[in-house]
């Protein structure tokens, strides 16, 4: 569903995304993990397209997202960490934008948004401008426009920022649950436990380059550490002050 | 997605999302819907008189009245051309590359082009329909002046439908080539070039009119002097002088003549249109993904792009201890404040264009050659020069300090929360805000007076009302800027409340300006009474005159008071209860 072939990416000098190599399955929960500046966001928008590649490809549902965007795009469906919303729009009508955008019919719309209102808990907030509800409201309305069209590929940025707990609970429970049925989820965070909890696989990113990916089990083995996520984390994200200190 | 379909949903969306704001303006307090009217009402009044009158003044003129009639509407026409050009050129490239809806809208499953077709459209009418409003009254002042049926405005307002798409398209196309083809390094140092170069060419080219020479004997070789000046404006590849010619021809009853001169400007609308579409294939897609890859902008002088280095320990500090009785608290706003103002870009740009633009009316104040031994002129050209000083300086205080509290916005947890409380805050950014006002009005007033030859007890009284009105603006400016923050919405996406050019733009900061605009017209009105009375009404004798100015300046001085404390007083009232 989603596959880099030596991706990357320079902003002058700076190499942002080196060689990024992924091959990620159908209805595969992929976490990319990564301390911050080690080029997730810049990734993220390579996969979207917002960026064009220095060098390498990104295949998207069986399209280059370069060369054959608007079909690779009608797959995708990206929530960045801040969305963009319609401030004078409330839920429903943004829902119906949304849908009519990607070439829905009405009636299916208001049929698949009814089902998106209830599971992210937004009924309460439907008569309401966008301009009036709190960020995680529209955290939560972003997400519902975003699984609208049933994408085959969810690419989310930060999904869990100013979520109270009942609202993440949600969310992970909605994506866990497209994910098993057949939606490739690429999920980027700083939250290893979401990414522990949620996740098929785990990439991790630093100084953009992959240093490691595999399954939990997998990154504790190379890491050398037995306990939780985090150690294993910290190990292969160390700087080589860090490693040399430690010697 | 037919393009079709993508254009009529966002057409239905905005037109709703149009609606949805003039209904909220119902929603707005009657001051504010009051004070919004009659700026607009007063505007179009005003410049309606002026153009009006102007018109028949010009056209009364005898032999070349009518020529210099329409050379006027020509340059005001070119004036307009240019100006919508640089309108759609900075809308443009924050509405085609800056704004987070083109980045929604380019992972939406519709190519690239048609989000840029899209925004070219918006752009177009964003940077046109201010300058159709500013037009309005000149238009209405002409059609009166000729005799004109309604059908003319009808048409002069179709007319400007193609005129505008014409420098949005050119602008479209600035915009792209810019930011597809030339690195930011490249593109901020041709800026700088051209900048310089029109620097230049306004200190060496641009002779303003000679007030001598408009005196009635040599009136004919200053309209001479205007007409060959303005020569270029009829250049006939301009499309501005299509437009004017179009509006003559309509306004003298020649119906095929204007005709002809609107089906150019329509033809050339179209094909700037088609080819800004045709370019914008894939220049906009690769443009946009070139400007989100180059990082920050530096501005290339070591200086200012390191830093930002400029305020601090080195200069600041030092500047600061001269005022040793000055707690600790204070001293950490005012750096705070100093160095928030230095590093933040985007005050920048309007702050270079804002004192490029008075240095030119500086530096053009050398050609302003008068009789200055003529009391009359003297005093003339110094309370037009007090006037212009002064409307800078309500501009500025508008500009910069009004949106000084708003901007604490998320800031007040911690400025909020130190020990002394808002209150000092607010003191703080009314002197900080007022001795930064005192020099800039003092610098300006002593230079103007001193290339205008301003009599030396004027320039005093012009410095002394200088300070005045520092404090009366600075007053108004910080008292209405607490009582009328924007804060935004609170929202992590709405980003109004970091942009201080956008706090402005809403009722506050209008309000602030109508204010202060009032204030200075009240201050200037006051001071001049006396000499009006000297040389029109002959009321006061020259003997007089002195005793007449010390009162003018102590009644300026009590407004001034008023002016300082009512909208300080009331702000810190407010923030003394302000919830957090």
């Amino acid at each position: 569903m989603i596959r880099t072939e030596n991706l990357t990416k320079t902003y002058g000098g700076l190499l942002a995304v080196n060689d990024l190599n992924l091959d990620i399955a159908q209805g595969e929960f992929f976490a990319f993990l990564g301390p911050n500046g080690a080029g997730k966001t810049t990734s993220i928008k390579l996969l979207t397209g917002l960026l064009k590649p220095s060098s390498g490809r990104a295949v998207i549902c069986g399209h280059d997202i370069q060369t054959e965007p608007v079909e690779a795009r009608r797959g995708i469906s990206y929530v960045p960490d801040f969305p963009f919303l319609y401030d004078k729009l409330d839920p429903l009508e943004f829902m119906l934008l949304v849908g009519q955008l990607y070439g829905m019919e009405r009636p299916e719309i208001l049929r698949d948004s009814e089902e998106l209102f209830d599971t992210f808990d937004l009924n309460g907030a439907r008569q309401q401008l966008i301009e009036n509800l709190s960020h995680g409201t529209r955290q939560r309305v972003a997400l519902a426009a975003a699984l609208l069209h049933n994408p085959r590929v969810l690419i989310i940025d930060e999904p869990m920022v100013g979520l109270d707990p009942r609202s993440a609970r949600v969310v992970k429970n909605v994506l866990k649950q497209r994910s098993r049925a057949g939606m490739t989820v690429f999920l980027s965070t700083h939250v290893l436990n979401i990414a522990e909890e949620l996740a098929d696989r785990i990439g991790i990113l630093n100084h953009g380059r992959l240093i490691a990916v595999g399954t939990k089990d997998e990154l504790r083995r190379q890491s050398g550490h037995d306990g939780a996520l985090e150690d294993a984390f910290l190990t292969l994200t160390r700087t080589e002050q860090e490693i040399a200190a430690s010697r | 997605m037919y393009p079709s379909t993508f254009f009529g949903l966002l057409l239905e969306t905005n037109a709703r999302l149009l609606r949805r704001r003039v209904l909220a303006i119902r929603e707005q307090s009657w001051l504010m819907i009051a004070v919004m009217a009659s700026f607009v009402l007063g505007y179009w009044g005003a410049s309606y008189l002026m153009f009006h009158h102007g018109f028949r003044f010009l056209a009364s003129l005898p032999g070349v009245g009518g020529m210099v009639v329409e050379r006027m509407l020509y340059l005001f026409f070119a004036f307009l051309f240019v100006m919508l050009l640089f309108s759609n050129m900075i809308i443009g490239y924050s509405s085609l590359f800056k704004s987070q809806e083109t980045q929604w809208m380019l992972t939406l499953p519709v190519p690239a082009h048609e989000v840029f077709r899209w925004k070219l459209v918006e752009t177009s009418v964003l940077a046109s329909w201010a300058f159709i409003f500013l037009a309005a009254p000149m238009i209405v002042a002409y059609g009166l002046a000729r005799g004109v049926g309604w059908i003319f405005y009808l048409k002069v307002f179709v007319l400007f439908l193609p005129f505008t798409m014409i420098p949005a398209a050119v602008g479209s196309l600035v915009i792209l080539a810019v930011t597809r083809y030339l690195h930011r390094r490249v593109f901020k140092w041709v800026l700088f070039g051209v900048g310089a170069m029109v620097l230049l060419a306004c200190v060496f080219f641009v002779r303003p009119i000679n007030a001598a020479d408009l005196q009635e004997s040599q009136m004919i070789g200053a309209l001479d002097q205007i007409l060959r000046n303005s020569r270029f404006t009829r250049y006939p590849l301009l499309p501005s002088s299509w437009v004017a010619q179009s509006m003559i021809a309509w306004g003298d009853g020649w119906m095929w003549k204007g005709t002809f001169f609107f089906l150019v400007v329509l033809s050339n609308a179209l094909l700037a249109g088609v080819i800004c579409v045709a370019a914008s294939g894939r220049i906009f897609y690769d443009g946009w993904s070139r400007n989100h890859s180059q990082g920050s902008f530096k501005l290339g002088i070591e200086m200012l792009d390191k830093t930002i280095a400029l305020p601090r320990s080195w200069l600041l500090e030092p500047v600061l201890r001269l005022f040793p009785r000055l707690d600790s608290c204070t001293r950490a706003l005012i750096v705070k404040d100093i160095r928030v103002f230095w590093r933040d870009t985007s005050q920048w740009s309007q702050f270079v264009i804002f004192f490029g633009l008075l240095g030119l009316y500086v530096i053009n104040l050398r050609n302003v050659t008068y009789d200055w031994h003529n009391e009359y002129w003297a005093v003339f050209i110094a309370f037009l020069n007090l006037g212009a000083s002064s409307m800078t300086l309500g501009t500025l205080t508008t500009r910069f300090v009004f949106p000084q509290f708003s901007l604490e916005g998320k800031r007040l947890w911690i400025v909020g929360m130190v020990p002394f409380g808002l209150k000092r805050v607010l003191l703080q950014k009314f002197w900080l805000s007022s001795v930064v006002a005192i020099l800039i009005t003092t610098s300006l007033t002593l230079v103007s007076c001193l290339l205008l030859h301003v009599p030396a007890w004027l320039t005093l009284l012009f410095s002394a009302t200088g300070v005045l009105m520092s404090f009366g603006l600075c007053g108004i400016a910080v008292g209405v800027g607490a009582l009328f923050p924007n804060f935004g919405t609170g929202s992590t996406a709405n980003r109004r409340d970091d942009n201080p050019a956008k706090i402005v733009s809403g009722f506050g900061g209008t309000f602030c300006f109508v204010l202060s605009l009032v204030y200075i017209a009240v201050v200037i009105a006051i001071e001049a009474a006396p000499m009006w009375l000297q040389f029109y009404g002959g009321i006061l004798r020259r003997d007089q005159q002195p005793w007449a100015m010390v009162g003018a300046w102590m009644i300026v001085s009590l407004i001034s008071l008023l002016a300082t404390t009512i909208p300080m007083q009331l702000a810190l009232k407010r923030v003394e209860n302000m919830e957090m």
